[in-house]
């Protein structure tokens, strides 16, 4: 039974469930780092994941076939989300609004909508036809190829692991690791950070602040549309209403937990993504050792609670983040 | 040709004339002092050349030809260099990465090169005697180091006229003079600098020519070996300033505050005061003088019960204190003026009527079961205005909106007004000109006469050898030295302050050094 829990498909799954939280945790590391908050990480998501679907079902039966509007459909994704993400920017940045609340706005607005959009443009609720293809493997080595015993064993585990993911899980991986590079050691990473900080020490020395926050702004959503092209053209291959179904706040949680940087938001989100395989494993044998399934699923929000609670006092924020700048 | 001029600058904030056509010159080589009271429009004048402000009349020259200066790029591109007040460093950021922030030197395009920017700095911490480290992060430096970073920033941009707004406000006496240093090799080397200030001595120590400033109009210029403090204090009030209050001295009653081998850990949970014992009387005021940081402001929120002491005991005519809550310890008698009137002394968005009840709100005549009686506030704090010269328009203007020393005033006028045992007041003139100074010295040693017990703390040796009976000297953590003021010196406490007693943590430092 030990077997049917810990294999390497709990370790797989973990880091495909931690894609779209890291995803969207980096770009809220980029926009918390200017000094916004974005807890409209999650609306964000939404709105890509529609219009990404939306985009790949009206392409996929035109001449150029359904992989290359898949494709499309993830850039249709990403640049929603930077669109969407805008308004935030517009709202927070120019018209100097509490940021929570024009999130909050964000949210609502998202959830509304997709779901209105989804009404007059397939004339029912709920969930989208099927795209015909989501986003392939990127590699495809035969799972025998040593064979059985020992080498066999240790072939799976490292094939499941590291080979057999969808191309925005390794984006993922690969935007984190640039994204840390690039915040510590180029101009626009110790500007970012500058702006995040002391908006006015970066504007006397002729930053400009406006300009720098726009571009966090518009990054965290073209990540936040990534993560949700991840969820619904890799992962699902619908769009469902409210499918991000609260991602947006733990990645909001895992930036926090990862202390603003890209490579510990990734990895924060890697423990989220762990805890929710291994909820998803243990459901299946709960019968089996008799504890109600209701006990995993409550698991990772858990160990939100916990990780947030126990890390709050100690991981420090961006001195200006959430505080609109002004000129004297 | 002056290396800057500025012609008839008028500058106008909603309700006050800020500048007033303000003219003055400044030459390469010269070190020029701004003196004038807060609010006299010191400033504005210099934010208005940096470009941190445009003026509404008038114009700014750099070597004789009109400059046309809307922002700090535009003043830093002209080789004006600014050091402000509150400093503009990214605390995160290390040293170097400061210095070069809006001028990285960049390879590929984007990569900040490191190596290169380093060099740089270095390179300009050693030709004016600017000793950091360019790895450290800012936050992790003292302040004063942290204004040197600030002037290797000015110099990194290629400053030519430096301005240094209050630079010593915040530093040690030994911080000062290495400060004094290194402005005069900088004008040595050519630059011009211009020092905003209030403090006489400073002037009278540094400066080449001196501009006073009062009610945003230049009142008079004069060269330091022309006046003296009384006069400069008179160009720069209008009448005659008592510099030192007059005293009589104390005359110690019984044992008010009682602290028995205290120890407090500061916010990152490491030791800040450990084992301190002191005692203050009635009708004494007792100075606890010593660098920031050295665990004064553990021992004063242990005191008032905003931060719970490890061990030891606190005791108020021996009533036990240790662990009692801030209304506890206002209720057994304790009154606190705070050193941030910003974050602890004042409700900045509640108006003056307000914050001059605040903490006695809650009891009878302000209150009567739950519901606060505007008018009794409104009484108090006409008459606590009226008392304390608070210079307001109105009861009911916000507290933000007061100059600093009026701010401080309806602090220590709520404070004294509650008729304390014991007065506790942290830095109590901070950021303070002359004039409020004088009245806050004043009504300290009128509380004292009236047989309070008041303890001090303070890092202004002036302060405390003008208003103390008795100095203990703190660093870190542990009283280092007692001493009666008429015994004490400059030298001696400012050797002290500094580690130069030693410690049981650290090897003794050697005399004259930080």
């Amino acid at each position: 039974m030990l077997s049917d829990v810990l294999n390497p498909d709990l370790f797989a799954s973990a880091i495909r469930v931690a894609t779209p939280l890291a995803l969207a945790a980096i770009g809220g590391t980029i926009c918390e780092r200017s000094g916004v908050v974005n807890i409209a990480l999650e609306g964000m998501m939404l709105v890509g994941a529609f219009f990404g679907t939306a985009a790949t079902l009206a392409l996929q039966g035109t001449s150029i076939g359904p992989l290359a509007a898949v494709w499309i459909g993830l850039a249709t994704a990403v640049a929603t989300g930077a669109l969407f993400s805008l308004i935030h920017a517009f709202a927070s940045i120019d018209l100097r609004m509490e940021q929570v609340v024009s999130g909050t706005a964000l949210n609502i607005l998202a959830l509304g909508l997709t779901g209105f959009l989804m009404e007059s443009f397939y004339g029912h609720p709920g969930s989208t036809d099927a795209v015909r293809e989501t986003l392939p493997q990127v590699f495809n080595f035969p799972v025998a190829a040593a064979g059985s015993g020992l080498l066999g064993t240790v072939w799976t585990w490292i094939n499941t692991l590291l080979f057999s993911h969808s191309p925005i899980a390794y984006m993922a991986i690969a935007i984190a690791v640039i994204g840390q590079w690039a915040l510590y050691r180029t101009r626009w990473g110790v500007r970012l950070r500058a702006l995040g900080e002391h908006p006015r020490a970066a504007d006397t020395v002729g930053i400009n602040v406006r300009r720098g926050r726009y571009a966090a702004v518009v990054i965290s959503g073209a990540l936040a549309g990534l993560a949700g092209a991840n969820l619904a053209l890799e992962q699902v291959g619908t769009f469902t209403e409210n499918m991000t179904n609260g991602r947006g706040f733990i990645a909001l949680a895992a930036n926090i937990f990862g202390r603003w940087t890209p490579v510990g938001s990734y990895l924060a989100s890697l423990l989220f993504g762990f805890t929710d395989a291994l909820q998803i494993k243990l459901q299946l044998v709960s019968s089996a050792i008799k504890v109600p399934p209701q006990f995993f699923l409550m698991l990772p929000y858990v160990l939100t609670v916990v990780v947030l609670a126990g890390v709050m006092g100690r991981a420090v924020a961006p001195a200006a983040v959430g505080k609109p700048y002004e000129k004297e | 040709m002056p290396l800057l001029e500025v012609r008839e600058i008028t500058k106008v904030f909603p309700g006050v004339l800020a500048n007033d056509k303000v003219s003055m010159t400044l030459d390469a080589g010269e070190i020029v002092a701004l003196l004038g009271e807060n609010g006299a429009g010191k400033s504005t004048l210099m934010n208005v050349v940096y470009g941190l402000l445009s003026p509404d009349g008038g114009e700014v020259l750099i070597e004789g030809k009109p400059a046309n200066i809307h922002n700090p790029r535009q003043a830093i591109d002209l080789g004006i260099g600014m050091v402000h007040q509150h400093f503009m460093l990214v605390e995160p950021l290390t040293v170097t990465e400061n210095i070069v922030l809006g001028r990285e030197p960049v390879k590929y395009g984007q990569v900040i090169d490191l190596a290169f920017a380093r060099r740089a700095v270095l390179e300009l911490s050693g030709r004016y005697g600017l000793k950091v480290d360019p790895d450290a992060r800012v936050m992790d430096l003292s302040v004063g180091m942290q204004q040197r970073v600030e002037i290797l920033k000015a110099l990194y941009q290629g400053a030519r006229i430096l301005i240094l707004d209050e630079p010593t406000a915040v530093l040690t006496p030994a911080e000062v003079r290495e400060l004094f240093g290194v402005v005069r090799s900088l004008v040595d080397e050519g630059l011009a600098v211009a020092l905003i200030t209030h403090k006489l001595e400073e002037v009278l120590a540094i400066a080449d020519r001196v501009l006073v400033m009062r009610d945003g109009r230049l009142v008079g210029e004069t060269r330091p070996a022309d006046t003296d403090q009384a006069g400069l204090a008179r160009m720069m009030v209008g009448r005659d300033v008592v510099l030192r209050v007059a005293r009589t001295p104390g005359s110690p009653g019984e044992v008010v505050l009682s602290v028995d081998d205290l120890e407090v850990d500061d916010d990152r949970r490491l030791p800040a005061v450990k084992g301190v014992s002191l005692n203050v009387r009635a009708g004494e005021v007792v100075a606890l003088a010593g660098v920031d940081g050295n665990g004064q402001r553990e021992i004063v929120e242990a005191i008032t019960g905003l931060r719970r002491p490890k061990a030891g005991s606190i005791t108020l005519r021996g009533k036990d204190i240790t662990r009692a809550t801030p209304r506890q310890t206002i209720a057994a008698g304790v009154s606190h003026v705070p050193e941030d009137r910003h974050r602890r002394g004042l409700v900045l968005e509640f108006d003056i009527a307000e914050n001059m009840v605040l903490g006695d709100h809650r009891k009878a005549p302000y209150a009567h079961g739950g519901i606060v009686s505007t008018k009794a506030v409104a009484d108090t704090a006409r008459k606590r205005v009226a008392d304390f010269d608070v210079r307001t328009p109105s009861i009911h203007v916000l507290a933000g909106a007061l100059s600093g020393g009026n701010q401080q005033k309806v602090v220590v006028a709520r404070e004294l007004g509650r008729d304390p045992d014991l007065l506790i007041a942290a830095q109590p003139t901070r950021g303070l000109d002359v004039g409020a100074i004088e009245f806050v010295h004043e009504q300290i040693l009128a509380e004292r006469d009236r047989g309070k017990a008041v303890l001090l703390v303070s890092l202004e040796l002036e302060e405390v050898l003008s208003i103390a009976d008795r100095i203990l000297v703190i660093y870190e953590g542990l009283i280092v030295h007692e001493v009666l003021a008429e015994e004490a010196t400059d030298e001696m406490l400012g050797y002290y302050m500094t580690g130069g007693g030693g410690s049981k943590l650290s090897a003794p430092v050697e005399k004259g050094g930080s």
